[in-house]
């Protein structure tokens, strides 16, 4: 496998997101044009010396980035729908290598939103960390949204194509809120909070509050391998069940 | 002629249906096969295995030596797909140029290849905005940009008008002057008969036959009479080794299993007799009835 066939299967992946309004719509607006909302009207309340718009970077970066690390599912559900996984299987390519081309093509996208909601939080003069935490802060969103991405292709290996948009977002859309990645734990209710340290949503926004304020992440890290373990074992089932 | 497929013994079963059963077959390079049979004969499977689609239950697949599975193998394989569902984001030339990528073969050779198609004006296209037959033709394209030494073509011409056909056949014959070997699935028979060197067919997984199209024809020894006459239907009936008779618009068209003494005696019966042919049994009239043997057997047996 030559490094010149991985970047045309990165550049077409890359190409099925940002060139696709709807995918565009909801996997970069959306975050980033929530988070300036947010930003704008709770971004001067914070945690001591940290902004609360800078803190949002934790917990809607989150939300952004693994709504970019969705897609792969969406993509890979509606390539089988229209025969094109059919037509990848009998190319010179391995499957293995298109979807991981998937993932790998979200990445960036992935950073861009973030990046976007920095600039936001820039603007509105609420950016307090230096680059350092901010590079850590977006390795580590990055890495936990591997779970994520497993998890939608699972939904992409067995859903219609039609559907799996539907099935993915109905499954994140709760978790992400419950995860506090919308609003503070604090003012959701008592059984939601006692719910959100079993999702994977949750974990991955404290790697970056826990950066941001200090604290340890050690055990979001362990939480966020097994939900990664978890949603691998449940892509590798729904491949095998695959019918393209 | 150097084999570029060898099929040796290919078995494969869907649960209790068998679909394909020891099938045996070779194609040269420069070759074409068309592979023929009713819906359920075992085409599409023996297509999946010999793109390495499918793991057959038994037997060998090689592509010049190499098991289709292993994804190398592929690279100078092309194939065009009855329908291919093309991503609607790029465009032409990105998919053309990046399949010949995928084939270890330059990016520039995209524009040679939607020309030799006829696509060479379209290719800043998203190639979701293209007809159907501009879609079949962009499949040739990718198809051709991995310099194959293999073409599988599946019904590769439907949705495409005369020229466009005729185009597509004179394209495919200067690839297989140049060694490209080439399988082709179709149901439009007659043009299987007017392209192939060869006809496989197959029947509930079996090769039931093998050879030219004027070898499979000439098995069939029925010919066909036709003339303008004004012999009443009773009386064309009665005309010696008739197997068949049809009459529309005064022209008379019976089915002969001996031809010469029909036309005598035809001949002598009606004296205004015009406009006489005799032809000899179409590919399709040969397949059609070597699986109605083939199902004869196997009800006798």
């Amino acid at each position: 496998m030559t490094a010149s066939i991985l970047a045309v299967e990165i550049r077409d992946e890359l190409y099925a997101i940002i060139r696709d309004p709807v995918a565009a719509l909801f996997s970069i607006a959306m975050p980033v044009g929530m988070f300036a909302v947010f930003a704008t009207l709770f971004g001067a309340e914070g945690d001591g010396p940290v902004s609360g718009a800078t803190l949002m970077l934790a917990t809607f970066g989150a939300f952004g980035v693994i709504s970019v690390a969705l897609t792969p599912g969406i993509g890979i559900a509606e390539d089988r729908e229209r025969g094109w996984l059919q037509v990848k299987r009998v190319s010179p390519v391995p499957v293995r290598t298109t979807l991981a081309a998937k993932v790998v093509a979200s990445l960036p996208v992935a950073l861009g939103v973030y990046a976007a909601m920095s600039l936001t939080a820039f603007a509105l003069g609420r950016f307090d960390t230096d680059i350092g935490t901010w590079l850590r802060i977006a390795g580590l969103l990055l890495l936990g949204s591997l779970p994520f991405a497993l998890l939608s292709m699972a939904v992409g290996f067995v859903a219609r194509g039609r559907s799996a948009p539907a099935i993915i977002n109905a499954v994140f859309l709760p978790m992400a809120i419950a995860g506090g990645l919308w609003m503070p734990l604090e003012v959701l209710p008592a059984f939601v909070q006692d719910l959100a340290v079993w999702l994977p949503t949750y974990h991955t926004s404290q790697l970056g509050l826990g950066l941001l304020v200090g604290d340890p992440i050690l055990d979001n890290i362990a939480a966020l391998l097994a939900a990664t373990a978890v949603a691998a074992s449940l892509a590798a089932i729904a491949y095998r069940s695959m019918r393209a | 002629m150097t084999d570029i497929v060898t099929i040796r013994g290919l078995d494969h079963s869907y649960g209790q249906t068998r679909a394909l059963r020891g099938v045996d077959l070779t194609v040269g390079a420069g070759e074409c096969v068309a592979l023929l049979g009713p819906n359920g004969a075992g085409k599409t499977t023996l297509v999946s295995a010999l793109t390495g689609a499918l793991a057959p239950a038994a037997g060998t697949v090689r592509i010049t030596g190499s098991d289709p599975r292993r994804p190398a193998t592929r690279r100078r394989l092309g194939v065009v797909h009855q329908h291919a569902g093309f991503p609607r984001t790029l465009k032409v030339r990105e998919l053309v140029a990046g399949w010949a990528v995928r084939a270890g073969r330059p990016a520039s050779d995209a524009d040679a290849v939607l020309a030799e198609v006829g696509l060479l004006d379209l290719t800043k296209r998203r190639v979701t905005e293209l007809s159907g037959g501009q879609q079949q033709r962009l499949q040739l394209a990718m198809s051709l940009a991995v310099d194959p030494t293999l073409l599988v073509l599946d019904e590769p011409t439907v949705g495409l008008d005369v020229e466009a056909r005729r185009r597509f056949w004179a394209t495919l014959a200067a690839r297989r002057d140049r060694g490209t070997a080439v399988l082709l699935t179709t149901h439009q028979i007659e043009e299987a008969a007017a392209v192939a060197d060869r006809v496989v067919v197959l029947h509930q997984g079996t090769v039931i036959a093998i050879g030219s199209p004027a070898d499979l024809t000439a098995q069939l020894p029925d010919r066909t009479v036709t003339a303008r006459t004004a012999l009443p239907d009773s009386e064309l009936r009665a005309l010696p080794d008739v197997l068949d008779v049809t009459v529309a618009d005064g022209r008379m068209r019976a089915v002969s299993a001996r031809p010469e003494a029909t036309v005598r005696a035809l001949l002598a019966a009606d004296p205004t007799l015009a406009d006489l042919r005799v032809e000899g049994a179409s590919l399709e009239q040969a397949i059609v009835s070597m699986t109605a043997a083939q199902e004869s057997r196997k009800v006798a047996a």
